[in-house]
């Protein structure tokens, strides 16, 4: 315990802009691992070693972290995207499944106002009809819709599924292991692609565009939910301080680990901000790109569309 | 309203091959050879997604929707043209955006591009039937200059130019009521007092008005009031092809016009009893004056 408060104190102590970057070794071009500058492959590396360890963890850090709020930011998400039934999802780095989950009950609950309204609308058909459409719908109680859960981290997708299972979600979904970077799809094949908290530690971020709007049918949308730069410069010193000095304390206390919640909330101080990943959308060749923010910068969600 | 300024004039890639792919057997296959750009596109854009085919070649002329290239604008106008289609089934919604965009080959997800309360969806309809309408009455003032059909006299006029609008709305009447109250959502109240005005002016701008006095402001408030209390009328009208709204139409533009010779009636009136006053005065200040001279 000693040896933890002194971690602790030292990291008080030393205002977090101080910490130093170390060089990486041998080849490769120089990326940022949080504030560290590392190469391409030791990057991934890396990433992959932060969530697999925190992997069973992951939802609970989020709810302390955030506060929970960061279901009230997938809820939005959600609402924003507002599903049609018969919309197939590709949720990218979506590990334990928080996106897929929330998109089948939306879709669920879509369906079923949609039934109803063609209920009331069967007033003066025969009994006959309306007992065959009914056999048509009940066993279609998701309208033909699926989400496909993709994720580069084997340990994120087990914890997912378990998660699913534990929670009853069988129906149109399915769990992939794949790199956003080179995803293992064909060419128009989804109506949506989010990717949520995930595009942060994506190494090459205009590969995971590219990808995304080469597996998105003509007239799909891409949406990306990520935390990104606070302009008001009072809430950004207080964000700051909550960040550098309470999370990666919550790491310790709640996950032991301290190290990768470090690395979290580093690599969003490196993220680029909204209007330069509203660039990098629009680059890619997605139009209608625009931005929303969600508590005053903390988090914003992109949007664009392949047309 | 966002503050993007869209890169002006880059090719839908994806919307446009569908689109080739659909008219292929209409048209002839275009060659890329004649290729003026209005503006050359970002360079190092094109290169790197090109999965369909080759560049679409068009004429420099404005915005105009030539051979392949449009704009996100009129790709938008075409979503909610073929999603008028199936307003009677899911009424003014994003599902009836979603199952438009779907006929025209593209994913439902594009409905996102548009609000969540079908509020695009319904001020399209609109504007579109207001243009509709002008074409209709500048047809039948084309006619009555070459002399082939008379002039209709003003109530006529003014009846059969309202009827012929509100006819539009037939084939969504049962949603209409529901249209009608998004259309006067705070957000949506500008652009749709805007579409109706500047109706209401067309129709008085082919029935021949040209005061340039306060009757123009008179004019045109009748004229509304004629329509929108007509319009409601139909909502909850459930008479044979809409007998009793006509009828209700054609009294309150007979009111309108017997309004309009009152109000000229009452001005004359006014005008004299005006002029009895400033005799009486007269006749007092006169008295006033003798007596005091006496």
């Amino acid at each position: 315990v000693r040896l933890w408060w002194c971690r602790c104190w030292a990291l008080l102590s030393r205002p977090a802009w101080r910490l130093r970057a170390r060089r990486g070794l041998a080849a490769g071009p120089e990326m940022h691992f949080g504030f560290q500058t590392v190469t391409e492959e030791e990057r991934r590396e890396k990433i992959y070693q932060v969530f697999e360890s925190v992997a069973k963890k992951y939802d609970v850090m989020n709810d302390s972290m955030t506060l929970g709020i960061h279901r009230v930011w997938k809820d939005i998400l959600m609402h924003k995207m507002n599903p049609s039934p018969g919309t197939l999802l590709l949720d990218v780095a979506g590990g334990t499944g928080d996106i897929a989950f929330r998109f089948i009950n939306y879709v669920r609950s879509v369906r079923e106002r949609q039934l109803q309204r063609k209920l009331k609308h069967h007033q003066n058909l025969s009994w006959q009809e309306i007992f065959e459409s009914y056999q048509k719908d009940k066993f279609n109680s998701l309208g033909d819709s699926q989400v496909v859960v993709c994720d580069i981290n084997r340990e994120m997708l087990k914890v997912g599924k378990q998660k699913a299972q534990h929670l009853g979600y069988s129906e149109g979904l399915s769990w992939v292991l794949g790199n956003a970077e080179e995803l293992p799809f064909d060419n128009d094949k989804f109506d949506v692609y989010t990717i949520a908290f995930g595009i942060r530690n994506v190494t090459r971020i205009d590969l995971a565009l590219q990808e995304a709007y080469r597996v998105l049918k003509p007239g799909g949308r891409f949406l990306c939910l990520e935390f990104s730069h606070v302009s008001n410069p009072l809430l950004s010193r207080l964000y700051d301080l909550y960040s550098f000095q309470v999370i990666p304390v919550l790491g310790e206390v709640i996950a032991g680990d301290w190290k990768s919640y470090q690395y979290l909330v580093e690599s969003i101080r490196r993220f680029p901000p909204q209007e330069e990943l509203k660039a990098m959308i629009e680059d890619v060749g997605f139009f209608k790109v625009d931005y929303e923010n969600l508590n005053f910068g903390i988090v914003a969600i992109h949007s664009g569309f392949k047309l | 309203v966002r503050g993007q300024h869209f890169p002006p004039l880059r090719a839908l890639q994806a919307s446009a091959a569908l689109r080739r792919a659909s008219d292929e057997h209409k048209k002839e296959p275009l060659t890329s050879s004649s290729q003026h750009h209005f503006d050359p596109p970002p360079a190092g854009h094109q290169p790197e997604q090109e999965p369909q085919g080759p560049r679409p070649s068009y004429t420099g002329h404005g915005g105009q929707e030539s051979e392949d290239y449009e704009s996100e604008e009129q790709l938008q106008h075409r979503i909610l043209t073929a999603a008028l289609e199936f307003v009677p089934e899911h009424g003014w919604t994003a599902e009836a955006i979603a199952e438009g965009a779907k006929t025209l080959g593209l994913s439902v997800a594009a409905a996102g591009m548009f609000h969540s309360d079908g509020s695009e969806l319904i001020l399209h309809f609109v504007s579109e039937c207001n243009a509709k309408l002008s074409e209709l009455l500048e047809k039948e003032q084309k006619l009555v200059q070459l002399g082939e059909a008379e002039k209709k006299p003003m109530d006529e006029f003014l009846r059969q130019a309202v009827e012929a609008r509100l006819r539009m709305l037939i084939p969504y009447i049962e949603k209409w009521p529901q249209a009608l109250s998004v259309l006067l959502l705070p957000r949506n109240i500008p652009s749709s007092l805007n579409l109706l005005t500047s109706m209401i002016d067309d129709i008085w701008h082919y029935a021949g008005d040209q005061s340039t006095d306060f009757n123009w402001y008179t004019r045109r408030a009748v004229l509304t009031g004629i329509y929108n209390t007509t319009e409601l009328v139909m909502m909850q009208d459930s008479s044979p092809d809409f007998e009793d709204t006509w009828r209700f139409l054609e009294n309150r533009v007979a009111d309108a016009m017997a309004m309009s010779n009152t109000a000229s009636q009452v001005q004359s009136t006014g005008e004299a009893v005006v002029q009895g006053l400033m005799g009486a005065a007269v006749t007092v200040s006169n008295a006033e004056t003798s007596w005091v001279l006496r």
